[in-house]
């Protein structure tokens, strides 16, 4: 008792803190989500006539639905990308070697920079009129699209840049995983006549997997805000080919005023991140029992 | 000097200042003398989003408060994030501001929702404003966005926007026979004639499509309203409007690749370095091409009106004004720093000290300081620019529909419908006649009644 009252009183103010900073204002929301809130609109805020006219809207509306498929597209692209990535990169830096250590720490220079460092650099590679992209491809005499605006690119071109600020998370994370084999493994399987592929297939594999799985996790959670490279490459265009939900969200919000209606679409985003994660963290422990 | 003389002539000096101070007492009545610093103590809270004009400004405030003893708090930011704050603001009664820059674009919803100060109680009153500040001298079509219904104003516009043609490459148009263009098939010639020749684009210009596009809508005879601002049923789908997108959509055939993702700067870049031969958009951005120490075309470089459409010849313009918020604390001293700040005096040294040209006082716009500084390969820029700022205010206010309060909406659904016709994946019709839906119900979901 004596133990679970101070275990009570030391947690106390992380839960304050933990309420004020991330329950409060979701709980805010929720409730901005009730209503029809305009900035100019004055009253609407405390307009709980019609609660759920939001959420009734949303199927109904269009853009909301494509920024969900939008979404998905993105999502499963780059996290599958990175997650493919980072394993092949982990697999071959994985080498006793100096010189390879070294070499790993300059793997990881995009994970640390600011998104909208990340954002600017990929800007700027992207840019017909000064990339030297471009000018490489003058000079081999091939003609490349406008990569951002083109309908067939504008996504893949925002697929490679996640791509390349978040593989090292997965490099780092597998390569963390692959240096927990113990040698003795792949050892017996060479004795036994196993090849290069054999190993990785039967013994590397089932090892990295959890790892793999939960990278592929957090960055599927994570795919959700690749907001400043949409922000700053293809403004959710052309049309609406980039414009995934927190973009749209951020639209209604900040360009059009209508912050109910885009605490509503927050809200349903939040839930889908919510339900995936849950989902996620179930599949795990269903293998773990199955295990 | 003996210790009897010095006490002799100090009660001397002594009694001279007393003298002084009777004097002063009798000649100025001691509320007067109070009043030459007459909001001493005051901080004067205002806000606005980042501008030249207000860095420029800002040189002179110490004068202004030395003069008037009230201290000014000027709170600058980039202009989403301002326009959000004054929003939330205004919109919630707060009294934080005790001055605010109106933007264009919410003008009319800030002026319906009663959440500015009517300045004509400061204007009319002979106490707070002298006859010589002369509301009348702002160009009319400057003002137009900051009157409601009946007339009143509710702000001062400190800057003005005229959309005017800029063109870089003289010498190639010359070379070719070309002429300006002075109508759109003229403007789609010389622009289709052009590209590619010396590698150089028949135009530029940026992603703000709902500024960029409206002009050629008009031009055939649409609008993006049915009847701004009383009618605000979007007007999208009309053949006009259809027009006007095909229209602007093939003009950008001839502009550099990836023109649909440009930024201001990226166009500015582009006609600077002569990249570019033509550029249709504010004066602001395009006369610094003629100006610009760094430009390399300033030699070839012409300024002039953009052409006309088939039915109209209705090219944009804008204001920024300064304005009181309806519930501030200080508004006498905010009126007094609006006052100040939009005098010919500040104006002109603005123009003269700094080439600041976009002012919105007639007087200044028309003097002949104004006209020698910006006269440039002959052409009196000043003139045109007039000339647009002011063609809203006469006749048709054709840019209505830029400052009602719906149009941020419609004006985000054109964008989109737009670069889906320019990038191909519907015909103008299609794409319009989405948007129209999508315009309708975004306006009903914003409890907008159609």
């Amino acid at each position: 008792m004596e133990r679970r009252r101070f275990i009570a009183f030391a947690l106390t103010p992380s839960l304050i803190v933990l309420f004020a900073v991330a329950v409060l204002p979701a709980i805010y929301l929720i409730v901005t989500s009730l209503t029809p809130f305009q900035l100019t609109t004055p009253g609407s805020a405390t307009d709980f006539s019609e609660p759920l006219r939001n959420y009734r809207l949303l199927p109904g509306d269009p853009r909301f639905v494509n920024s969900l498929a939008v979404q998905a597209k993105l999502s499963v692209a780059s996290v599958l990308f990175q997650v493919l990535l980072g394993m092949l990169l982990a697999l071959l830096l994985n080498v006793p070697s100096r010189f390879v250590e070294f070499a790993r720490t300059f793997f990881l220079i995009p994970m640390v920079l600011p998104p909208i460092v990340v954002a600017v650099i990929w800007k700027l590679i992207y840019a017909p009129d000064i990339s030297p992209l471009y000018y490489a491809a003058q000079a081999l005499h091939v003609t490349l699209p406008a990569l951002t605006s083109s309908v067939d690119f504008a996504l893949t071109s925002i697929v490679i840049a996640d791509t390349w600020e978040w593989t090292p998370f997965t490099f780092l994370m597998v390569l963390a995983a692959l240096q927990t084999i113990p040698d003795e493994y792949s050892e017996a399987a060479l004795v036994d006549g196993a090849n290069k592929l054999q190993i990785f297939w039967y013994v590397t594999l089932p090892f990295i997997t959890p790892i793999l799985v939960i990278s592929g996790m957090f960055r599927l959670i994570d795919s959700v805000k690749a907001f400043p490279l949409i922000f700053l490459l293809t403004g959710g265009g052309p049309g609406t080919v980039t414009e995934v939900t927190n973009y749209y969200a951020y639209l209604l919000a900040f360009d059009t005023n209508e912050i109910g209606y885009s605490s509503a679409v927050t809200v349903v985003m939040l839930l889908l991140v919510c339900g995936i994660s849950l989902g996620l963290v179930w599949m795990g422990r269903r293998k773990e029992a199955l295990a | 000097m003996t210790n009897a003389s010095r006490a002799s002539s100090i009660t001397r000096r002594k009694l001279l200042k007393a003298s002084a101070a009777g004097a002063a007492l009798a000649v100025f009545p001691a509320p007067l003398i109070a009043q030459t610093k007459p909001f001493a103590g005051v901080t004067l809270h205002g806000a606005s989003f980042q501008h030249r004009f207000f860095t420029l400004l800002a040189k002179y405030i110490p004068e202004f408060e030395d003069k008037t003893g009230m201290k000014v708090d000027l709170q600058l930011s980039a202009l989403p994030v301002y326009n959000q704050q004054a929003n939330l603001e205004l919109s919630s009664g707060g009294s934080a501001y005790d001055f605010v820059n109106v933007t264009f674009t919410l003008a009319t919803r800030w002026i319906a929702a009663g959440l500015l100060a009517n300045l004509d109680e400061f204007t009319g009153d002979a106490n707070l404003t002298p006859a010589e500040w002369n509301p009348k001298d702002f160009v009319d079509g400057a003002q137009v966005p900051y009157r409601d219904a009946k007339g009143a104003t509710y702000g001062y516009s400190w800057e003005g926007g005229a959309m005017l043609m800029g063109l870089s490459r003289m010498d190639l148009m010359e070379k070719k026979g070309l002429k300006i263009p002075k109508t759109f098939a003229e403007l789609q010639q010389v622009c289709a004639e052009i590209n590619g020749t010396d590698g150089v684009s028949g135009l530029v210009s940026w992603f703000l499509h709902n500024w960029n596009l409206p002009p050629y809508i008009q031009g055939f005879g649409g609008n993006i309203f049915k009847n701004p601002p009383g009618d605000v049923m979007p007007a999208l789908n009309t053949p006009e409007a259809i027009q006007g997108v095909e229209f602007y959509a093939k003009l950008l055939k001839s502009a550099p690749t990836g023109v649909l993702t440009y930024t201001e700067d990226q166009a500015r870049q582009a006609m600077l370095t002569g990249r570019a031969n033509i550029f249709i958009h504010s004066s602001a951005w395009v006369t610094p091409i003629l100006l610009s120490d760094e430009s390399k075309v300033k030699e070839t470089s012409r300024v002039v009106r953009s052409p006309a459409g088939p039915v109209h010849d209705y090219p944009a313009s804008n204001s920024q004004g300064l304005g009181i918020p309806k519930n501030a604390k200080n508004q006498k001293a905010a009126w007094e720093f609006i006052k100040w700040a939009l005098s010919p005096e500040i104006s002109m040294k603005l123009v003269r000290e700094h080439g600041h040209s976009s002012i919105c006082r007639r007087s200044i716009i028309t003097s002949d300081d104004y006209r020698k500084l910006n006269t440039v390969n002959g052409q009196d820029l000043g003139a045109l620019y007039l000339e647009v700022l002011e063609q809203p205010g006469k006749g048709e206010n054709y840019m209505a529909y830029r400052t009602s309060k719906e149009f941020p909406i419609v004006g985000d659904v054109l964008n989109k419908a737009f670069e889906q016709v320019a990038t191909g994946q519907l015909p103008a019709k299609d794409a319009m006649n989405a948007a129209q839906d999508q315009a309708i119900a975004a306006l009903r979901r914003a409890g907008t009644k159609l």
